[in-house]
């Protein structure tokens, strides 16, 4: 790796999180509509025993059933209450999305510094990450799920593995070019102890990739958990989840096209919240892009 | 079997067969017009119809193999490969004679080893086969076209089970393959059948080709089930495999395919209303769907918790949520199917439309079930299954039973259920599987209805005075005696509940409506008669 | 350089192995047994209990994995245990279609979608801008599946414009080839332009506010030579990261798209062998898409210090 090269037009610009305070907020209309629309989601989930009758209670004798008074959104193939399982729905993909997003983005940022960091590391931690991410995160999942029984902590252990790596190499790109720039090198001649640099100087700037990158996970891992109930691996098709929704009912979708629409639009909303809620953070916390 | 077929002689092949020679190098071009695409239900993964019970294999089968005898429409055993036959005054030694024109697809002529070798391979593995083994002093070889059957008693339904429909089928394969243990694949695909196996344009789990053969000499009879002239009406058949239904059904609208198996059962008022396509029904009897209990744990090694899941069972409901459509499915009340000859109506008393839930719930507090948990296992890449799984769940639930479902896929299921474990070191509670209705006509060769205990299929049903029952059975001369025998049959088994009915569904096809002239018999799709234009 | 090289192509090798050894002490623990598989649902336990010995998987574990290490050293892959035909001949049959569905995915993708994003980034909070906020926000939202039949409905049954299902190899009927992939190739790349046009337009946004970007604009360098030239490439190192991850990405949609559209690919074979527990497909296929990974991701690695001369190895 060379040590210098001579960019020194490129002044220093360390950029640094910022408290995101309400001008802001009033200033980033992306970060309001996404925080709101998240946040409703959240609430509905939670407060969904409230709001919807039983998803579990079946019967078949309104199989397929058109949307009406009784049934907010008809009923599915096994005459489920579609609004019903819609609103709890929310919670298995919440839980699958935000907690494969959270975890991943955790050991992904330790692990991807680290390696852009320390030649050493480097060497062995990415071609372990090679080695999880050649695996197609479809049947990774399939086998652990075979292997332990099923159930949702698996599919979210299952689901967050595999992202691991994108986040890592995403963070170690940055962090390789990063600890090339002359602010750097400068706290380098400093003295500036390693855990300060990297916490310091090299941590602020992966932020605004990673956040875009979080939010692509999150979207992926709750469609992740709906290609698995495609191919009968996902979440047991009793709970009800977006994605396993979406599913199961994607046969009917000439027939029935409410049962795909609900939970197709609620997974819509959700993605498109945790877009918005990237980009606004992203908007609020780079300085750069505040700028203009 | 009845007297007057001693001595008939059965219209061979009058035609004497050319001389074979090795058919190596087949046009690999034919042209559209003579080429049938068809989807089938599943993918076919083994090429060995003995090897597997599977019943795309048994399609495979029937396409490139011939069997000594094939049942007609009415069920009646007639030769096929077999030209004529006789049995002896004693009724213990039958002897076979193979019709004229045989030939395997590499160009060798069919002998009598050969069928003795298949006879006896099949003879390992198959529940008929293995009682065929059983009543028999020898089986071999008298020339290059005869062989006999020794028997140490006299068997009367040697004929019928020799030419049983239900799988494996005793499908006839070179003595070289057949020398082969019967747990150990033929993949070689060299039959003597009325189509060949193209190897060259075989491709596991995408399409495989079969090609007209040239040299078959069909019988001259028309053809009738699996007896008949097998007379082949097109060039070429090429199975595909399309894993998604719905997919398949676009493709056979769009014209290109010519037949699909396994139509998504919402959407078939879309096909039938196309003026392009035909739905039908091959196999009338259908299916009849079961739920199988493990007799060997809690609760239902207790009868009263067996009994309670008898009447709790709405039939109607199932078949709703399993099958969609009311005019594809109906009740099944007999033990031995809708459409059997043995079909009765005795002790049906259980059956009751919406179920019987206050009675259950009885059944179940007097069998002294505490709540001990019931593991239902759901495969869920079948969707039928799944669906079915997931409705006895709730009624179970409605009972007061703490019914638990058991998500895995099918290759988990059959992992799983063959655990004789409690439930707490991996075993099972009960699960849903269907056979043809017509296999349930067949007490002494089909698994479902056996109750002898351990050695019995998945749930150990066991019940020595039924299992006597069945054992006179097979002795039984006359039909009137193996009604009257069912009946006795019918009674024990909703007595002491082996397996739970939850009713019969049709599983239509629908083509083209220019493709004609297929064959209605249960268990397997034959493809021979069929025409284009 | 060489070294490096070197290093990279070992380690690689290295992978595979990890991979191989992981995925079949996964299969050999996983639940399924292949000869229950194979007998069908009415075959009797003892037939199963024959065809499992006959199948060599009453053996030890020790003893498969002998065996199954033999075979790797020998460069074989073993044969399916259905089919009986050798891995590598049902991997040949199968590699055109997902080659094919890749290639013009990547294509179709990364040309739309790095344009789309160097002109969302052109005039940020613009109607490119916002459109594309819309269509990642669909993009990542819709599962393949839902969009695949969707697409059929539209456009194959109803307009009758494409074919609804197959593949026809390339060199038989190039026209019947592509009009096949078409709808495939649109279904599988609407997640991955939203990917990349965001990525792309993220990147940009970094180094559009760069002084340097300031001085060309100030110096008159025409704006499509800014942005396609001098920004794109200093952008172009968390571009060509996101598409290396993304071929690991790819391969899962690839596996649905497959099935949409009934293409006989790797995908295809990778998901019947699995419901199979058909061992020997799975290990292998497997084996090889890790190492096609990690080999597209070293040329990666390697295109870095192209694009940007300040990484170098």
């Amino acid at each position: 790796m060379a040590s210098s090269n001579g960019l020194s037009e490129l002044g220093p610009q360390e950029p640094g999180l910022k408290f995101i305070g309400w001008k802001v907020a009033l200033r980033n209309p992306k970060l309001v509509i996404g925080t709101l629309l998240l946040v409703a989601l959240i609430a509905l989930a939670v407060f969904a025993p409230l709001i919807a009758g039983d998803p579990l209670a079946l019967d078949p004798f309104r199989r397929l059933q058109k949307p009406s008074s009784e049934l907010l959104l008809g009923a599915d193939h096994l005459g489920r209450d579609v609004f019903a399982r819609t609103v709890f729905g929310g919670r298995v993909s919440l839980l699958v999305g935000l907690a494969s997003a959270g975890c991943a983005i955790i050991f992904g940022l330790i692990i991807g510094i680290l390696a852009g960091y320390s030649h050493r590391v480097d060497a062995i931690v990415m071609r372990l990450m090679d080695g999880v991410m050649s695996l197609p995160t479809i049947l990774l999942a399939i086998a652990m799920v075979a292997i332990s029984g099923g159930g949702i902590g698996i599919l979210v252990i299952a689901i967050m593995i595999p992202q691991i790596p994108s986040v890592a190499r995403l963070v170690r790109s940055v962090v390789l070019s990063t600890k090339q720039l002359p602010f750097v090198e400068a706290a380098v001649c400093a003295g500036a102890r390693t855990p300060r640099i990297l916490l310091r100087h090299i941590l602020p700037s992966t932020v605004a990739p990673l956040i875009v990158q979080s939010a692509y996970v999150c979207a992926n891992a709750i469609l992740t958990e709906a290609g698995l109930s495609f191919l009968g691996a996902g979440v047991p098709p009793e709970i009800p989840s977006w994605g396993n929704m979406i599913s199961a009912s994607r046969i009917y979708l000439p027939v029935a096209p409410w049962s795909v629409f609900a939970p197709g639009i609620a997974l819509a909303a959700m993605v498109l919240a945790v877009n918005l809620l990237g980009d606004g953070i992203r908007i609020a916390v780079d300085p750069k892009s505040r700028r203009r | 079997m009845k007297a007057s077929r001693r001595d008939v002689l059965i219209g061979g092949a009058s035609v004497a067969a050319g001389g074979y020679f090795s058919i190596g190098a087949r046009a690999q071009n034919v042209p559209a017009s003579r080429t049938l695409n068809v989807v089938k239900s599943t993918d076919l993964r083994v090429f060995d119809p003995v090897w597997t019970t599977a019943n795309i294999t048994a399609d495979h089968g029937a396409m490139i193999y011939d069997t000594l005898f094939g049942l007609d429409e009415n069920y009646q055993a007639k030769g096929q490969m077999v030209g004529r036959w006789d049995v002896s005054e004693d009724k213990k030694t039958y002897t076979f004679e193979l019709r004229d024109g045989l030939g395997w697809h590499d160009g060798s002529p069919v002998t009598a080893a050969d069928c003795v070798a298949s006879i006896r391979r099949w003879g390992e593995v198959d529940a008929g086969g293995q009682l065929v083994m059983s009543r028999a002093q020898d089986i071999s070889k008298k020339d290059d076209k005869t062989f006999e059957v020794k028997l140490k008693e006299p068997f009367g339904a040697l004929i019928d089970v020799l030419a049983k429909l239900s799988t494996p089928c005793l499908f006839v394969m070179r003595e070289k393959d057949a020398k082969r243990p019967g747990t150990e694949q033929v993949s070689d695909n060299i039959g003597s059948g009325p189509f060949i196996f193209n190897k060259a344009l075989a491709k596991p789990g995408v399409s495989f080709t079969y090609d007209r053969n040239p040299n078959y000499v069909p019988r001259n009879e028309p053809p009738s089930g699996m007896a008949g002239g097998k007379a082949v009406k097109v060039d070429r058949i090429v199975w595909q495999y399309i894993a998604d239904s719905q997919t398949g059904m676009a493709a056979l609208q769009a014209g290109e395919i010519d037949y699909l198996e396994r139509l998504p059962m919402d959407l078939l008022p879309v096909l039938e209303a196309d003026p392009n396509i035909k739905v039908d029904i091959l196999d009338k009897g259908g299916d009849d769907a079961y739920i199988r209990v493990n007799f060997l744990h809690k609760p239902f090694n207790n009868v009263k918790a067996r009994q309670a899941l008898l009447y709790l069972v709405d039939q109607e409901g199932f078949m709703r949520a399993a099958f969609a459509d009311p005019r594809y499915y109906k009740p099944v009340k007999s033990l031995f199917g809708n459409n059997n000859p043995i079909s009765n109506d005795e002790s049906t008393g259980w059956y009751k439309p919406g179920g019987d839930l206050e009675k259950a719930r009885q059944l179940f507090k007097d069998s002294g079930y505490a709540g001990e948990p019931v593991v239902i296992l759901q495969p869920t890449n079948s969707p039928w299954q799944d669906n079915a799984s997931q409705y006895l769940a709730s009624i179970l639930r409605k009972a007061g039973v703490n019914a638990q479902l058991a998500p895995s896929d099918w290759g988990g299921v059959v992992t799983r259920r063959a655990n004789k474990q409690p439930i707490a070191e991996g075993g099972w509670s009960m699960f849903i599987s269907l056979d043809s209705d017509y296999s349930h006509g067949e007490p002494l060769t089909t698994s479902f209805l056996l109750a002898n205990g351990e050695k019995a299929w998945y749930g150990w049903p066991q019940d020595d005075q039924y299992e006597a029952l069945r054992s006179k059975y097979a002795d039984a001369a006359s039909l009137d005696e193996r009604k009257a025998l069912a009946r006795q049959m019918q009674a024990r088994w909703w007595d002491f509940v082996g397996a739970v009915n939850i009713g019969t569904r049709q599983s239509p096809v629908a083509y083209r409506k220019n493709i004609s002239g297929f064959i209605h018999i249960p268990e397997v799709i034959p493809m021979w008669n069929v025409k284009k234009g | 350089m060489l070294n490096y090289l070197i290093r990279r192509l070992m380690s690689t090798a290295l992978v595979m192995l990890l991979v191989g050894l992981f995925v079949f002490l996964l299969l050999r623990m996983s639940p399924g047994d292949p000869a229950a598989i194979i007998a069908g649902d009415t075959a009797t336990p003892e037939v199963i209990a024959g065809i499992r010995s006959k199948l060599g998987l009453n053996d030890p574990l020790v003893v498969q994995f002998m065996r199954w290490g033999w075979n790797i050293v020998n460069l074989e892959l073993g044969n399916s245990i259905f089919s009986e035909q050798p891995v590598l001949t049902l991997l040949g049959q199968r590699l055109q279609p997902t080659i094919s569905l890749s290639a013009l995915t990547l294509i179709l993708s990364i040309s739309t979608g790095v344009i789309y994003g160097v002109l969302a980034a052109r005039r940020p909070e613009g109607l490119v801008d916002k459109s594309l906020t819309l269509f990642s926000a669909l993009g990542f939202s819709i599962p393949v599946f839902v969009a695949g039949y969707f697409l059929v409905y539209w456009f194959a049954i109803g307009l009758k414009w494409f074919p609804v299902q197959g593949y026809t190899p390339i060199e038989q009927d190039p026209v019947r080839w592509i009009t096949q992939l078409i709808l495939p190739t649109i279904t599988l790349s609407l997640s991955y332009i939203a990917l990349i046009a965001r990525i792309t337009k993220s990147s940009m946004l970094e180094v559009m506010s760069d002084d340097y970007i300031r001085t060309a604009v100030a110096k008159g360098v025409p704006e499509r030579t800014i942005l396609f030239t001098h920004a794109l490439k200093n952008a172009g190192v968390p571009v060509l990261t996101v598409i290396g991850l993304g071929i690991a990405y790819l391969i899962s949609g690839v596996v649905i798209t497959e099935t949409v559209y009934n293409i006989p690919g790797i995908g295809r074979l990778i998901v019947d062998a699995i419901n199979n527990r058909d061992y020997p497909i799975i290990e292998g296929v497997l084996m090889l898409c890790s190492g096609a990974y990690v080999l597209i991701n070293l040329l990666i690695d390697l295109s870095y210090s192209l694009i940007d001369p300040r990484i170098r190895y």
